[in-house]
C-alpha cells in the first residue's frame, strides 16, 4: 500500500511538472473568458434583467470544454513521444499510471474554474455563493466529466491536428448547445430540446444552479454529469491499460 | 533467467511471431539478429508485458513477464523519453517507480551518470539533446533499477562511437553482474565486442542457436588462388586447408597469393536470417 502510495506521488509529481513546463494553453483558457465577461457582462445584464449570472457561467463553462484539450494534449503527448509504453513496464499498476496521468490535470480544471468563478465575484460582480460546499461539488463533478471525455478523445484520435479540430469544433458545438453563449431560453426553438444532449447544458445547468443556491436542481444535474462521465471515463480507461501497441489508434 | 516457448502473436493477416523459443541464463548476453519484421521487437514487447501472445509461454525467473516487472528493464528501440524533462528527472521518476528512495537513489544515478557519460547533459532538458545523448539517456533509464533482465532492442541504432562504446561497456558490466540481456542489433560487430551468443531470427522464430564460433563453423570458408597469369580460383569450401593443399597440388602454373576466408558474422547473418527471396 504505502509503496504504491509512493508510486502514485512520483507520478502525479512528474505529471505536474509536464504541466508546468507547458502552462500555455492553461492561462489562455482562464484569460480569454476573463475578457469575455467583462465584455460581455452589460450585454447579459441588460438582455437579463440584470443577472450576472449567465456573463460569468457561460465564458465560464464554455473555456472549461475548451480545456478539453488539455487533458487531451496531455495523453497524446504520451503517445507522441512514447512513454506511456514505457510506464506501463514498470512497477506502477494501471490504476496509479491513471491516478498519476489525471489527478494534474483534473486538479488545473477544478483551479480554471475557481479562478474564473472568483475573478466572476470579483471584477463582475456575481453574488457569492450561499453554499460553497455545493459550489464545490459542482466544480468537481464538472472537471471529472471534462477530464473522463478528454481522456476518451484523446485515445481515439491519431494527430493533436484530429484533437484540435475535436476539441475546437466540439467545444464549441458543446457549449454553444448547452447554453454558454446564449441562455437556452433564448435560442432557436429547434435548439431547446437538442440542448439536453449536450454535457455543457448539463455542466452550466449545474453550476448556475449551486451559484443560486438550489440544492435539488445542483444535485439532479450532477448525476447526469457523472453518468456522461463514467461512460467516457471507462472507455478512457479501457482503451489506456491497453497502451499503443502498433495500432494507429491507441 | 528467461524462458520462451513456442510463442506465436499475430496482428490482423501478420504473423509476427511463429513459434518463437528462446532461452537466456543469467549473465548471458543473446544477441538477437534478424532483418526487419523477423519478429524481434515483438518478441521483446511479449517479455516486456507490453502485449500477450496468441500461444506459448514466456517466463522470467519462474513467473508471468506481467508478474515480473520489476525484473526487467526495457531499452525501446524508439526513444521514448520526455522531451521537456532532463535526464536527471528521469531517472528520479524510473528509479522512484522501481522503489530506489533518496540515498539509494541518488547514489544509482550518480553510478549510470558516471558510467554512460551523462554529467554534461545530465541537467538539460532531453528535448535539446542529442541523438546520441538520448540513446544514453534511454539506456540509463532501463538500467536505473537494476534489472535482472535487460531488453535492449536496437540501443545504438544511429548512435555515435562514443555512445557505442560507453552502451556496450556498461551492458558487459550488468552482464558480468549476473544480469540476462537480450540485445537486438543489426550491427553484428557489436556482438562480438559483447561476446554474446547468437539467436538468429527468421519469419518470426529462432531458426539458429549458438555461439559464434558453434554456428560459423557450419558455414563454409572461402580459398583463393592467384596465379602468375593473373587469373584466380576461387573455392567455397567446409575445409579451406584440405582445399588449399589440393589446388596447390594441381597447380600447372606459378601461384603468386593465396588467400583462405573464413566465414564472418555478416555471412552467417546473409545465410540465415535474410529471406530466401
Amino acid at each position: 500500500m504505502t509503496d504504491a502510495l509512493l508510486r502514485t506521488g512520483v507520478l502525479i509529481k512528474h505529471n505536474i511538472v509536464l504541466r508546468l513546463r507547458d502552462p500555455g494553453q492553461l492561462i489562455s483558457y482562464m484569460v480569454v473568458p476573463m475578457v469575455l465577461m467583462l465584455v460581455f457582462k452589460p450585454l447579459y445584464v441588460k438582455a437579463l434583467d440584470g443577472s450576472t449570472l449567465e456573463a460569468v457561467t457561460g465564458p465560464l463553462v464554455m473555456f472549461s470544454v475548451f480545456a478539453l484539450a488539455i487533458v487531451g494534449n496531455s495523453i497524446l503527448l504520451e503517445r507522441e513521444w512514447r512513454t506511456w509504453d514505457r510506464l506501463r513496464v514498470t512497477r506502477a499498476t494501471r490504476t496509479e499510471l491513471l491516478l498519476g496521468k489525471t489527478v494534474p490535470v483534473f486538479v488545473a480544471l477544478v483551479l480554471q474554474q475557481l479562478v474564473l468563478l472568483l475573478y466572476g465575484c470579483l471584477i463582475i460582480g456575481l453574488p457569492v455563493p450561499g453554499s460553497l460546499l455545493y459550489i464545490a461539488l459542482a466544480i468537481m463533478v464538472w472537471g471529472f466529466t471534462l477530464l473522463a471525455i478528454g481522456s476518451a478523445l484523446a485515445t481515439v484520435v491519431r494527430s493533436r491536428g484530429d484533437l484540435h479540430l475535436a476539441t475546437d469544433l466540439g467545444s464549441i458545438i458543446v457549449s454553444s448547445l448547452g447554453g454558454a453563449v446564449v441562455p437556452v431560453s433564448l435560442m432557436p426553438s429547434w435548439a431547446v430540446p437538442v440542448a439536453h444532449f449536450s454535457p455543457g447544458y448539463w455542466g452550466l445547468t449545474m453550476i448556475q444552479s449551486a451559484v443560486r443556491g438550489d440544492v435539488g436542481e445542483t444535485l439532479r444535474c450532477a448525476w447526469v454529469c457523472l453518468a456522461i462521465g463514467a461512460v467516457f471515463g471507462v472507455f478512457a480507461v479501457h482503451r489506456l491499460s491497453r497502451g499503443w501497441g502498433r495500432s494507429r489508434l491507441l | 533467467m528467461l524462458e520462451a516457448a513456442e510463442v506465436t502473436k499475430s496482428y490482423g493477416e501478420v504473423r509476427a511471431l511463429n513459434g518463437f523459443s528462446l532461452t537466456v541464463d543469467a549473465g548471458e548476453i543473446v544477441g538477437l539478429v534478424g532483418h526487419n519484421g523477423a519478429g524481434k521487437s515483438t518478441f521483446v514487447e511479449i517479455v516486456s508485458g507490453l502485449i500477450r501472445p496468441d500461444a506459448g509461454t514466456v517466463t522470467i525467473g519462474g513467473r508471468d513477464p506481467a508478474r515480473a516487472r520489476s525484473d526487467v528493464g526495457v531499452c525501446p528501440q524508439h526513444i521514448s523519453l520526455y522531451r521537456p524533462v532532463t535526464v536527471r528527472e528521469h531517472l528520479r521518476l524510473f528509479g522512484g517507480l522501481a522503489g530506489l528512495r533518496r540515498a539509494a537513489l541518488r547514489q544509482e544515478i550518480d553510478r549510470l551518470v558516471t558510467a554512460l557519460r551523462l554529467g554534461e547533459f545530465c541537467d538539460r532538458p532531453v528535448g535539446v539533446l542529442s541523438g546520441g545523448q538520448q540513446r544514453r539517456a534511454q539506456a540509463a533509464v532501463a538500467l536505473i533499477h537494476r534489472p535482472v533482465l535487460l531488453l535492449m532492442d536496437e540501443p545504438t541504432a544511429g548512435a555515435d562511437p562514443e555512445t557505442r562504446q560507453a552502451l556496450l561497456e556498461v551492458i558487459r558490466d550488468r552482464a558480468g553482474e549476473g544480469a540476462a540481456v537480450v540485445y537486438t542489433t543489426h550491427y553484428l560487430p557489436e556482438l562480438t565486442e559483447l561476446d554474446a551468443t547468437l539467436a538468429v531470427a527468421r519469419a518470426g522464430r529462432v531458426i539458429a542457436r549458438g555461439t559464434s564460433v558453434e554456428l560459423l563453423d557450419k558455414l563454409p570458408g572461402e580459398v583463393r588462388v592467384t596465379f602468375a597469369d593473373e587469373k584466380e580460383v576461387c573455392v567455397s569450401t567446409d575445409d579451406p586447408t584440405g582445399t588449399l593443399v589440393d589446388l596447390l597440388a594441381r597447380a600447372d602454373r606459378p601461384v603468386t597469393a593465396v588467400d583462405v576466408r573464413k566465414p564472418s558474422l555478416d555471412d552467417l547473418y546473409r545465410s540465415l536470417a535474410v529471406d530466401d527471396d
